[in-house]
Parts: C-alpha cells; sequence; structure tokens
C-alpha cells in the first residue's frame, strides 16, 4: 500500500523526473517526506516561488521536455503565478504540483487557502485538483502529456493536503497512454493545405520565412534550416525564434519587429510570400499585420489552429507540427531560383543604416552583447532577461551554436537568473551566462543563495545603468524627460554581494577593459557576476 | 454575424467557468447561453449563441476547440438547425385587457400556467425570434418578472 504522495513520487519516477524546483509547506508536507525516501529525484531549495518556476522554464527549454515545479498553498501557490504566466505565455511545458488545505475545508477561506484552479485559470493550459487519491496515476499521466503535446505549456496539479495522505486503493499502476477524448492535437499537415503550401512557394519569386519560437519548441531548429539551405529560401526571426539559425548564416536576415533589424523588416516588406512559421504575429513583431495580408501570400503554419487567423488572415493556414511538416517540405518538389531575391536581400542589408548611436562613456552596450556572444562557446546558453538589456541582446547576439533563451510572450523581469540556474542544471557541462539589468538582478536576486548552495558555477553579467531603463527610456520620449519612479541608484553593492554569496566578481567601466574582463570572468570556474557599467542615455532605439 | 455553437464538454465542475471564462477573458460576447445533461451523465451540452464578426466566430470556434474538456464543438447553421427558447413571463392584467391577452396567447401558441387576481404567468416556447416579438407584445400589459433559458440548437440532419 503506498499513499498519495508516494504515489505522486511514482509518477514523477515513472516520467522520468530526476530534478524538481521548490518550497515545501504544510500542505505539501507529505510529497515532501515522500521526496525525503526517494533519492532518484534532487529537490533544488529556491528562496522564492516564483524562482521556482523560472528555474523549472529553463530547465525544461534546454531538456526540450516538461519540467516539475512545487510549491505549497496559499500564498506561496500564488507566488508561483506569474511563472505560470510567462511559461504560458512562452508556451513552455512545466508541471507545477501546489499543496491545497485538506479537501473537507476547501471553499471555507481557511488558512492559507486559495483557489489555484480559479487563479491560473488564463495561465496554464490546463489544471486538475484532486480530488481522489486514486486518480493521481491518471492525472500525472494527463497533465505530461498535455504540457508536453500540441501547443506545449505549463498544467497545474493542486492537490489537497488529505489526498496526499490518504492510501491509493490495491496496487500503483502507471498508465501506458493518457486518453483524453476532446484532446487530439494535429501533428501531420492537412494533405491539401500541404499541395497548397508547396504550389504557393512554386510560385513565389521573393519568399521569405519568419522563424518563431514554435520552431524551437517543435525542436525544428535543424530541418527549418535544411529547408531554407535547399530552396534557397532566405529567413527573419522573431525574438522568441532566435536560435534557429546561426547569425553568420547567408540565409539569416535577422530579427524582425520594431526592436529588430530595418533590414529584416525591409525583407518582409519586399517579399511576395511570407511562411509564418510557429509565431504569433504579436504586435511587437509585425505592428500592422492587416497590411502585410493585403500585399502578400502568407502561409502560417502553427500547432495550434488559434493563433492562425487571430492576427491575420493568412492566405493559407497550415495546423500541424513544425518539425514534423518540413521534414514532409523537405521531400517536396519544389523549384525555386531565389539568387535575384537574395542578392537583393545583401543589398539591403547593407545599405540599410542602422541610426542608433550609443554613448562611448563607460561600455556600450552593442558591443559588449556582441564581444560576449563571440567570446561564450558555441554551444552556450545565453539568456537574456527584459528590459533594455534584452532588446539590446536580441538584436546583437551572435548566435553560433548555442541557445538564447529570453521571454519574449510576457516579458517578465527577473526571469534570467532562475531560468538560467534551471539551464545550467539541465547541462553542467555546458557554458551559460545570464544577462540583465540592475533593475531585474534585483527582482531575483535571492536566488543568489540557491546557486552558491548548490555550486552553480553560473556567470550572472549585470549591465548597470542605475535605472528601470526601458521605462526610463519611454518617459524621455513620451513623458518629456520626466522620470519618475525609475531611479534605481548605485545599490547593490556588487564586489559585497558576491562576497556574501562566495562568487567571484568582475567589473567593466569601459570598452577598453571589456574583452579581457569578459575572457577573465568566462574562464572563472566558480559563480561569478560580471558589473558592465552602462551609460543611461543609451537607448534601444 | 450570429454564431450558433452546439458544445459537448465534459460532465465535471469547472468546465461551465472555464468556458464562460474563456469568452470575458477574450472579449466575445454571449447573446444566450444554454446548459444541460445530455443522454450519456458523463457528458453535458453547450449552446452558445454569439453575435460577431467572421473572424471572431471562427476564433470563439477554435478557441472552445482548443479547451481541454470541450469534446466536440459543433457551429450550427440558423437555417440548417432548429433553434428553440423557452419563457416564462408574469404580466399584470385589468378587467379591461385580460381577454386581449389571452387571445393574444392564444395566437402566439402561449400557455397560461397560473392566474392571479392581477397577474397571469405565461409560457412560451418557440424560436428566439418569435419569442422576442411575444415578450415584445406584452410589454404594454406591464411585465412583472422574465425568465428566459436560452437558445437550445440541434441540426436537422
Amino acid at each position: 500500500m503506498i499513499n498519495g504522495a508516494e504515489a505522486m513520487v511514482q509518477c514523477l519516477k515513472a516520467e522520468g523526473v530526476t530534478r524538481i524546483f521548490g518550497i515545501p509547506g504544510v500542505a505539501i508536507a507529505p510529497f515532501y517526506e515522500a521526496l525525503y525516501n526517494e533519492p532518484s529525484i534532487t529537490h533544488v531549495l529556491v528562496r522564492q516561488e516564483q524562482a521556482a518556476g523560472h528555474a523549472a522554464s529553463g530547465y525544461a527549454r534546454i531538456t526540450r521536455r516538461p519540467a516539475v515545479c512545487v510549491t505549497s498553498s496559499g500564498p506561496g501557490a500564488t507566488n508561483l503565478i506569474t511563472a505560470l504566466a510567462t511559461a504560458y505565455a512562452d508556451s513552455i511545458p512545466l508541471i507545477a504540483i501546489t499543496g491545497q488545505v485538506d479537501s473537507h475545508l476547501l471553499g471555507h477561506d481557511v488558512f492559507q487557502e486559495a483557489d489555484m484552479r480559479g487563479a491560473t485559470e488564463s495561465f496554464v493550459k490546463y489544471s486538475y485538483l484532486v480530488k481522489n487519491v486514486n486518480d493521481i496515476p491518471r492525472i500525472f499521466k494527463e497533465a505530461f502529456h498535455i504540457a508536453s503535446t500540441g501547443r506545449t505549456g505549463p498544467v497545474l496539479i493542486d492537490i489537497p493536503c488529505d489526498v496526499q495522505r490518504n492510501e491509493l486503493k490495491g496496487e500503483f499502476v502507471y498508465p501506458e497512454e493518457a486518453k483524453i477524448r476532446g484532446y487530439k492535437p494535429s501533428v501531420i499537415g492537412n494533405g491539401q493545405q500541404m499541395s497548397k503550401v508547396i504550389a504557393a512557394i512554386n510560385k513565389a519569386k521573393r519568399p521569405l520565412i519568419c522563424a518563431g519560437g514554435g520552431v524551437i519548441l517543435s525542436n525544428g531548429e535543424d530541418v527549418v534550416r535544411s529547408f531554407c539551405e535547399k530552396n534557397g529560401i532566405p529567413l527573419v526571426s522573431t525574438m522568441m525564434g532566435i536560435g534557429t539559425i546561426a547569425k553568420a548564416h547567408p540565409l539569416y536576415f535577422g530579427m524582425l519587429g520594431n526592436n529588430g533589424k530595418p533590414y529584416a523588416n525591409k525583407a518582409v516588406a519586399n517579399a511576395d510570400l511570407l511562411m509564418v512559421v510557429g509565431a504569433r504575429i504579436a504586435d511587437r513583431a509585425v505592428p500592422k499585420p492587416e497590411k502585410l495580408e493585403r500585399r502578400l501570400t502568407v502561409i502560417h503554419i502553427d500547432i495550434d489552429s488559434a493563433e492562425i487567423g487571430k492576427m491575420l488572415g493568412p492566405t493559407i493556414p497550415l495546423v500541424g507540427d513544425i518539425r514534423h511538416i518540413f521534414t514532409e517540405l523537405m521531400n517536396a518538389d519544389i523549384h525555386i531560383d531565389t539568387s535575384e531575391w537574395i542578392r537583393e536581400l545583401e543589398e539591403i542589408k547593407v545599405s540599410t543604416v542602422d541610426h542608433r548611436v550609443f554613448s562611448d562613456r563607460l561600455v556600450n552596450p552593442m558591443t559588449l552583447v556582441q564581444t560576449l556572444s563571440e567570446k561564450m562557446d558555441d554551444d552556450g546558453i545565453y539568456v537574456a532577461d527584459v528590459g533594455q538589456n534584452q532588446l539590446w541582446s536580441a538584436d546583437n547576439y551572435v548566435m553560433k551554436n548555442g541557445r538564447f533563451l529570453t521571454t519574449g510572450g510576457m516579458g517578465t523581469m527577473g526571469y534570467s537568473i532562475p531560468a538560467a540556474l534551471g539551464a545550467k542544471m539541465a547541462e553542467p557541462d555546458k557554458q551559460v551566462v545570464a544577462v540583465c539589468g540592475d533593475g531585474a538582478f534585483q527582482m531575483s536576486m535571492f536566488e543568489l543563495a540557491t546557486i552558491a548552495v548548490n555550486k552553480v558555477p553560473l556567470k550572472i553579467l549585470v549591465l548597470r545603468n542605475e535605472f528601470l531603463g526601458l521605462v526610463r527610456e519611454h518617459q524621455e520620449k513620451v513623458y518629456d524627460c520626466h522620470y519618475s519612479g525609475v531611479q534605481l541608484y548605485a545599490y547593490p553593492h556588487y564586489d559585497k554581494l558576491t562576497q556574501a554569496y562566495d562568487m567571484d566578481y568582475f567589473h567593466s567601466d569601459s570598452n577598453e577593459t571589456l574583452g579581457e574582463e569578459l575572457d577573465r570572468f568566462l574562464a572563472c570556474t566558480n559563480a561569478a557576476i560580471m558589473v558592465c557599467d552602462v551609460d543611461s542615455a543609451n537607448n534601444t532605439k | 454575424m450570429k454564431g450558433i455553437f452546439s458544445v459537448l464538454v465534459e460532465n465535471k465542475d469547472g468546465v461551465l467557468s472555464q468556458i464562460a471564462g474563456l469568452f470575458a477573458r477574450r472579449g466575445f460576447n454571449i447573446d444566450s447561453l444554454a446548459v444541460g445533461e445530455t443522454d450519456k451523465h458523463d457528458v453535458s451540452s453547450i449552446t452558445i449563441v454569439s453575435t460577431a464578426d467572421a473572424r471572431t466566430i471562427d476564433q470563439i470556434e477554435k478557441h472552445l476547440n482548443k479547451k481541454m474538456d470541450v469534446i466536440k464543438v459543433r457551429r450550427l447553421d440558423e437555417v440548417k438547425s432548429v433553434s428553440l427558447e423557452m419563457m416564462l413571463i408574469k404580466v399584470s392584467y385589468t378587467a379591461q385587457n385580460r381577454s386581449s391577452l389571452i387571445e393574444l396567447c392564444s395566437v402566439m401558441g402561449a400557455k397560461i400556467m397560473n392566474v392571479s387576481a392581477k397577474s397571469i404567468m405565461i409560457e412560451i416556447h418557440n424560436t428566439p425570434d418569435v419569442v422576442a416579438e411575444f415578450l415584445d407584445l406584452l410589454r404594454s400589459f406591464g411585465i412583472l418578472e422574465v425568465q428566459r433559458t436560452g437558445t437550445i440548437s440541434m441540426a436537422k440532419s
């Protein structure tokens, strides 16, 4: 006989889970007791629940499997909501396990009771409130299935404490498969639509692929790349699609959008066929989608049919898994000559002037991102936070064969440190650098303890301009330089902070010392923070 | 345009709130909503009528389909389906207008369910437009209370 909590642990084992992130509390205590007796699962104690969700997100993005975060009931669980919303917006597969008050007390507003199903309704792909201990194996099987298939995303399992304590009837059996009659995500593209797509490509003179985060979520980078190379089709990407193709690749024409490369937007403006692949056509990437649909043929390929037609009416919609569809497209009869178009794009790339001017005072953020990403290992993982640092990162990151992680959907400040921690734990041998501003840093600063305790040699690079820079920039342009509530001042003293957490400290305040200091920072075998002073006058646009 | 959705869902707690939440969150309009169990105790049927532009109606269907507890979504054509609604309505009457009220009920196929000294309770079930029309006709008598079920619809074949 085993109890519910032991069954939960058995379910995680059956799913091959070896590491989870969380903070215990009384309402989830039976689960932690079961965990105590299970050597195959390592629990990483974070310092605030939101970080458990972000760390799991970083871990999931690198392992490309659902990752698990655990909290207690009430405030522990509500602290997790921002991380769930972040994961939901970026379609990251998470399993969030939250303890809950005893079943008979549900709905009585007792101590640390929060209606987590209700509270997370719009931030999770699906949620469960487990009422019967015997449902645990089925629910876990379903949850992992839902999180990892179709458009991936977070799934919440809220488990009352008494259900964790109750004993299962009979033997524990983990189901072979999940049977959900209302859930059958399309993987294979519809044959007729596929033919239309192939015909449209064959007809195109100036085809262009816009790769979104969906390409990476479907593990489709290599096959999309091969497709571009085979047919000579150029590619631009959204922020979440960075990583599909190396920056130096001759067919890559940058990130589009109002924070992207002007030549990428010109490429879209000059194309006659746009293949939107795993992208949401969100406002930052395509500010006026209705203009696009009037002018050119749009093929929209996405696993989520609701994304298609949400922002723009595509000429040819195709629902399915990107990896699967592009594998098929590799075998399709496509014969086009795009050499003239590519030449034109190269000219556009060279002739488009970037009007942005960066201050020569202190460290130039553009140079910083370029130098850092060039110096990083080819397969290194670059985790960008949110704010000016994110836009500078996305714009200047030199993608080689690594990963670029950031939260493009929700834009949650404080993401990079816990996400980088999760990424590093997933791939301990890879170089992982979290890049954040001094605002975002202080939103996750408490996780330095988790880094220290677990001896994770993580690198954190802080761009310090003593402001909430992106809001400052907005206030400068829109509110006549009325800097309201954005000044951070020079705190904390990073040298003392690194000392407090047994980390190494590096610092650069000029472009001259930057390269050398970055070398020392990256070569350091200990966890380290490098602070780069940046002129607050630098803007992103 | 008008979208009539016949939605089969898992008959379990929280499903109606998920559907209602979806409409509220995405700013989809609900004209009418009717929920009931089907012949299978674990399946409920929800009929939702919504007025919106064609793209939004399309989005509603897709988002309904995305819900894990939605088993099947059918979009019904107004012409190729039968739509019915039921209404209970209480109106006041006087000695002078009583007979014309009874006559109106009889013409419209409505039933008188209860009569008190000052009011009459009437039941009508018909297509949503006839029910709306009947409601309008009763306004001059003085409406005291109205209960409508929301539209239920079924495809003809």
